[in-house]
């Protein structure tokens, strides 16, 4: 028998039993939606860290105060605000300038702030960095205006959120702006960065270090300690060589080992790593419970080939009788359920690919907040995972309708046209 | 006469929960080419089993089966599958056409089975259908179709490949008594002026009057007829 025509006969008894297919496709349709959606919420995560981290530069290390085992491996804990533990100092930084393969070496002094701008109030944080170095290191752009130069004192950068929602009335450039009480003057307003990562977020207002002193954001007996430290590898260097040798500089430095090493070494590769490591635990966790639907649908098709199976016993029995193989007949009953499982795959891809988009844009992960704002993040259905689940969904099929045909086969031609 | 089929010898017994039930005994035929048999007898008396092993639908327990020269239970199961799809048309008491699929459809099935081109099993169907009377009807689907009409589109379908004989089983008994004459006839016409073997199985004395040869058959024994 020509396989088109065991494709044709297949699809002939799908379509004659609509409703039947369609209850026993609802199964894999239920699953592979749930699996497209839950699992293109993990990989738009993955997506968006990973361009927010390929916006960093690859030759970015960050230096940050406390130990990995501290933050409980999240290692970057430094980057979401910084602790005020006195560790990194100008001596460390002096160490690392001199360090070959370096390029820029700068740091940032972190720490709460009020904001008062047009007579309200607002809480926010501030960084008070080096002027003419940190933007050099940090590969943040601005939207308007300038970064901070050395000859104004009181000048602020402001993110942008600070810019255009914290306040009733947006900050613009020129502004006057209250940090703790002293008045700046709004100099640039940096471009959305969503960023977590780094601690430049869109709710953060940059200032010099010198100021940072003035107003104390950090109490009197830190004012010579880092919340972070910014490195930027030469072009030719290799940023884990590098990042190596600033280790080995600072534990001797602070007289630690590995043991009780108080500071965190991250490039942008570890945290990479890292997060990828947690989004992929996230991502396989929800794929996983979805793909217990997947399958119950292939136990609903598995269910339903048997009953179709044994209803057209007869049938099975005609269709010897005018000559089908037995290898025909096991063939024609696998591609009628792995076409069930195809089926209900493409449909299942259909609604989880709309689930998704619709969960992206009720901004569950909030698409709008990153620096690829206007691009829908939120979630991302990549074509591996679409092929992936069609393959799955036909193997599916193919898998619970192996036994009934299997039974179908094998039936005795005369026993099958006695069956009544 | 060259020989179609030629039992030797045949005996089938069903086990059955350790309990052997004997359902045909000792038979001996044959059935030449260009024959119109018919095989009679009484209900339980053996003739489906019979027929079942005539048609390569059942192995017998004993004796040899031989159709087309070959012998049956010598063959594996695909080739018991071609032989069934090519040498043997099967026509059933209750049509057994397929009904989601339309009268041509269903004529075109066996040539589909055994692999043959879209193309020329299209214009082969057409031919049988116009043969029983059909043509008109050859977009139906069974459930449009009488019971006369369905069993003339289950000729069509059993002639399909050309098969070396037709088997009949019963197959006027769902029939009201004009339906059945008319397949009678198409069957008769189809032995006279085709030359084609026809074995048909019932139990209507005024069919088997139509036929060259009766093979009686009592209690799983042939009691009269057999060559």
């Amino acid at each position: 028998m020509r396989i088109e025509d065991i494709f044709r006969m297949s699809l002939n008894t799908i379509l004659s039993r609509k409703l039947r297919s369609g209850l026993t496709i609802l199964g894999i349709v239920m699953g592979v939606a749930a699996v497209i959606a839950l699992v293109s919420i993990g990989q738009g995560l993955q997506e968006s860290v990973n361009q927010q981290l390929s916006s960093l530069g690859g030759n970015l290390v960050l230096i940050t105060p406390g130990s990995e085992r501290a933050t409980q491996g999240f290692g970057f804990a430094g980057g979401f605000g910084g602790q005020n533990s006195k560790t990194l100092t100008d001596s460390d930084l002096r160490i690392i300038k001199i360090i070959p393969g370096i390029l820029y070496a700068t740091g940032v002094v972190s720490g709460s702030v009020s904001l008062e701008y047009n007579s309200q109030k607002s809480e926010s944080r501030a960084q008070g960095v080096e002027p003419g170095v940190w933007e050099l290191v940090q590969s943040v752009d601005l939207e308007s205006g300038r970064f901070l130069s050395k000859s104004d004192p009181n000048g602020v950068v402001i993110g942008n959120r600070v810019a255009h929602s914290l306040f009733k009335k947006e900050v613009g450039i020129n502004s006057q702006i209250k940090i703790n009480n002293k008045i700046f003057h709004v100099v640039g307003i940096l471009k959305s960065t969503g960023g977590f990562i780094g601690g430049s977020g869109d709710n953060s207002v940059i200032i010099s270090k010198t100021s940072a002193d003035d107003i104390n954001l950090v109490s009197s007996g830190e004012k010579d300690s880092y919340s972070t430290i910014y490195v930027k590898t030469t072009e030719g260097s290799d940023t884990e060589t590098v990042s190596g040798y600033i280790q080995d500089r600072l534990r001797s430095n602070h007289h630690v080992s590995e043991q009780n090493q108080d500071f965190t070494i991250n490039t942008s590769k570890t945290i990479q790593a890292r997060v990828g490591t947690i989004i992929g635990t996230i991502t396989l966790f929800l794929g996983g419970i979805a793909a217990i639907s997947l399958f119950v649908g292939g136990v609903g098709i598995a269910n339903t080939m048997f009953t179709s199976v044994m209803e057209r016993t007869k049938e099975i029995g005609v269709l010897k009788s005018l000559g089908m193989a037995n290898s025909d007949i096991l063939r024609m009953i696998l591609v009628e359920s792995a076409l069930l499982g195809l089926m209900g795959g493409a449909i299942g891809v259909f609604f989880g690919t709309l689930a998704s988009s619709i969960i992206s844009s009720i901004g569950g992960i909030s698409p709008a907040a990153g620096p690829l704002a206007g691009r829908a993040v939120g979630t991302y259905v990549s074509l591996e995972m679409v092929l992936f689940a069609l393959l799955f969904s036909v193997c599916v099929g193919a898998v619970s309708g192996l036994f009934p045909a299997r039974r179908a086969a094998n039936l005795q031609p005369v026993e099958a046209l006695r069956y009544e | 006469m060259d020989s179609v089929i030629s039992l030797e010898n045949v005996g089938k017994v069903y086990r059955n929960g350790g309990v052997d039930t004997p359902a045909l005994s000792s038979i001996n035929l044959k059935i030449g080419k260009g024959d119109f048999a018919s095989i009679m007898g009484p209900s339980g008396s053996g003739k489906s089993t019979l027929l079942h092993i005539i048609g390569a639908l059942d192995k017998p327990s004993s004796g040899k089966v031989i159709i087309d020269g070959k012998e049956v239970s010598k063959l594996k199961e695909p080739e018991i599958a071609k032989l069934r799809g090519e040498k043997i048309g099967f026509v059933f008491q209750f049509f057994n056409l397929y009904p989601t699929l339309t009268a041509l459809e269903n004529v075109e099935l066996p040539m589909v089975i055994a692999g043959k081109e879209k193309k020329e099993r299209v214009k082969r169907a057409k031919e049988l259908l116009e043969m029983v009377g059909l043509k008109e009807k050859a977009n139906s689907f069974p459930s449009q179709l009488s019971g006369g009409q369905k069993q003339r589109v289950a000729i069509a379908r059993a002639l399909a490949n050309n098969p070396l004989f037709v088997l009949a089983d019963e197959p006027t008994g769902n029939l009201d008594s004009k339906s059945g004459k008319d397949i009678i006839d198409i069957l008769e016409n189809l032995n006279k002026k085709e030359g084609k073997t026809v074995v048909i199985i019932t139990h209507d004395q005024s069919i088997a009057s139509h036929s060259k040869h009766i093979i009686r058959i009592e209690d799983g024994r042939i009691v009269g007829g057999a060559k």
